[in-house]
């Protein structure tokens, strides 16, 4: 039985390896209206990577995910996913490349209607030819994989903040997208459920050579699985530190990514009395 | 694998979410057909598997049968060991959905919940009967900014839709009585009608319904949403009491604007009779002169009372569906449903039970 892969979305699996990065970010401006959040910033996401996408809040991080993601255009600059500009991809590549992005959004973006499981089987009863008992059985192993196995017949309303997230994660999952790009994955979470969702994250990557874009402030969380980080700032609106984290948190120069990395709060200025 | 023959299913390339469908198909016809002697599943040749290629292998070794085994062979390490985390005797235990509840069961739960519904409600007038009877008596209660707020959303933005549709009562009224009445040359009583009917009845029903569907239904969702993020129970929290905070500034809004926008579609119902009646040979100054005969302030007057209960009514359902709503943009959606057919049907109750008082 021979398994050709005409499938819709270009692949960016490992196993390609040597053909360019996963994604690639180039000279990217963006924002909101006026408001310059992140200009001139470059980098690439090799395949099987982990990348950490770090910054305090409000810095404009989520926003650089969806940018990257194609739901908002940057004001100026590119983003190549495999290769293939997604900002001036025709709304059908678009679509199709943004099926090669399995996405978790911070809320997890269940639909409402929908339980677990059918959340979860969802992008396979839209894009596969999948029976209904081996849909449910792959959807099943993925909520098996974040640990959801008996809330499946449950609906999103009823479903705490961390579970709507790892269900999210699954759902992003199921198209065996080897992309994966998740938004605060472990916020809100319990420190073994994110230690297992990190554990599941390093699986993935290490098995099926997934490449993952995470933007998380865990300061856990990110040492045990980021290869690589990028820090942004809100000030100078740029990428101030790129590297590993722990390279950063011991080497960098730079005193703001000295500061997060140590958890340090901000220094109040004393004012002189009378 | 035993003395017998082997079955051999030969895994190569990728598969993948886009591909397994033919693969797991072709796999399980095979597995159907050598039932009774093992089968080898040679993954030798499988350049790439995703989470779906993955399960196809575990549900092939989950089918295996007494006698007639499934062995993978030649998988690399990396993907065995994901097929081999899950236990096929976890999977196999799917959780039950909610058991189906007998008929009895059904009926008793229904009875009891229409009846908790009703205490509800009940309830919350009571509570809202009291929050209004505060901001009577004590200055500083009612927030003057976010009525003046609802009322030019729920009222002032209303007033094109009320006009239209009011216009297009009156002419559809004098038109479908004309039509009757000239066969028996009592054209000008159809006046006498439309007046009546404007101003009693459907002045005040159309305006209610037009603001059900339109003012309602967003009183719901507004808070809805709201209570879906929580905001209620921060209102709650800070020791302020969400009936008067939310609800009041919405009834005391409705309550006014719902007999003003009555007045509108009256008085653009009636022009729009007086229109139609002039095809009928009976100018306006013939219109207007039976109209004053035909009708009296206590019809007006009536017809606004009705509307302001209507506007009571409407937005208190309104807010108490945003209140009781549950979790989720679902829940928010299906208040918001909820409050327009109660609002509906809890207008015609109401207007019954006016036209039986007053008759």
């Amino acid at each position: 039985m021979s398994s050709p892969d005409p499938s819709p979305p270009p692949r960016t699996n490992p196993t390609d390896a040597g053909r360019g990065a996963a994604i690639s970010v180039r000279g990217l401006r963006m924002g909101y209206g006026e408001r310059i959040l992140l200009d001139k910033a470059s980098f690439d996401v090799q395949r099987g990577e982990i990348l950490v996408i770090l910054g305090g809040s409000g810095c404009g991080k989520s926003s650089l995910m969806k940018n990257i993601i194609g739901l908002y255009p940057p004001m100026a600059g590119d983003v190549l996913i495999a290769g293939r500009s997604i900002v001036a991809a025709s709304p059908a590549e678009r679509a199709s490349l943004q099926r090669s992005l399995g996405v978790m959004y911070q809320s997890g973006a269940l639909f409402g209607s929908l339980t677990v499981l059918e959340n979860v089987r969802f992008p396979l009863d839209q894009f596969t030819d999948l029976g209904l008992d081996e849909k449910n059985l792959t959807a099943r192993l993925l909520l098996r994989q974040v640990e959801m196995a008996d809330a499946e017949s449950l609906m999103p309303g009823e479903l705490s903040g961390g579970m709507l997230k790892r269900a999210g994660i699954a759902r992003a999952m199921a198209l065996g997208c080897d992309i994966l790009l998740l938004d605060e994955p472990s916020a809100g979470l319990d420190p073994i459920t994110a230690a297992n969702l990190d554990r599941t994250i390093l699986t993935l990557r290490d098995t099926l050579g997934f490449t993952f874009v995470v933007v998380t402030h865990e300061l856990q969380s990110i040492f045990a699985i980021a290869d690589r980080a990028i820090m942004l700032d809100q000030v100078s609106r740029s990428i101030i530190a790129e590297g590993r984290p722990a390279a950063l948190r011991d080497t960098s120069a730079d005193p703001r990514v000295r500061q997060f990395f140590n958890r340090q709060p901000t220094a109040v200025t004393q004012r002189a009395g009378p | 694998m035993d003395g017998r023959s082997a079955a051999t299913i030969v895994l190569e390339g990728r598969i993948t979410a886009y591909t397994a469908a033919p693969i797991w198909r072709a796999a399980r016809q095979t597995l159907a057909r050598n039932s009774e002697r093992p089968v080898v599943v040679d993954a030798s040749r499988l350049v790439f598997i995703d989470d779906v290629g993955i399960a196809l292998l575990f549900d092939l070794t989950r089918l295996q049968r007494p006698g007639a085994p499934v062995e993978i062979r030649g998988l690399a390490a990396k993907f065995a060991a994901l097929v081999a985390a899950y236990d096929p005797e976890d999977l196999a235990r799917v959780p039950r959905g909610k058991a189906q509840a007998g008929v009895l069961e059904s009926i008793g739960r229904t009875t009891a919940q229409h009846f908790a519904y009703a205490r509800r409600m009940l309830d919350f007038a009571a509570d809202c009967g009291a929050a209004l009877g505060l901001a009577f008596r004590r200055r500083g209660v009612i927030r003057w900014g976010e009525v003046l707020g609802v009322a030019t959303e729920a009222g002032a933005n209303a007033v094109p839709i009320v006009l239209l549709v009011g216009f297009l009562m009156g002419v559809i009224i004098a038109f479908e009585i004309g039509l009757v009445a000239q066969q028996f040359g009592a054209v000008i009583f159809v006046v006498n009608g439309v007046g009546v009917a404007m101003l009693r009845e459907l002045g005040p029903l159309m305006t209610a319904i037009v603001f059900s569907g339109r003012t309602g239904a967003a009183f719901a969702a507004q808070i809805g949403t709201q209570k879906v993020n929580e905001e209620v129970n921060a209102i709650s929290t800070f020791g302020l009491d969400p009936i008067r905070f939310l609800v009041l500034p919405r009834l005391i809004a409705a309550a006014v604007v719902v007999p003003l926008l009555s007045v509108f579609a009256d008085v653009v119902g009636l022009f729009g009779g007086a229109l139609v009646m002039a095809t009928f040979d009976v100018g306006f100054l013939q219109f207007y002169s039976q109209l004053l005969g035909a009708v009296t302030a206590g019809d007006f007057v009536v017809g606004i009372a009705k509307a302001a209960v209507f506007g009571l009514v409407i937005a208190a359902i309104g807010c108490e569906r945003g209140l009781t709503t549950g979790a989720g943009a679902t829940s928010v959606g299906l208040s918001a449903t909820s409050a327009v057919v109660t609002s509906i049907v809890m207008i015609v109750v109401i207007d019954g039970i006016f036209t039986v008082l007053l008759s």
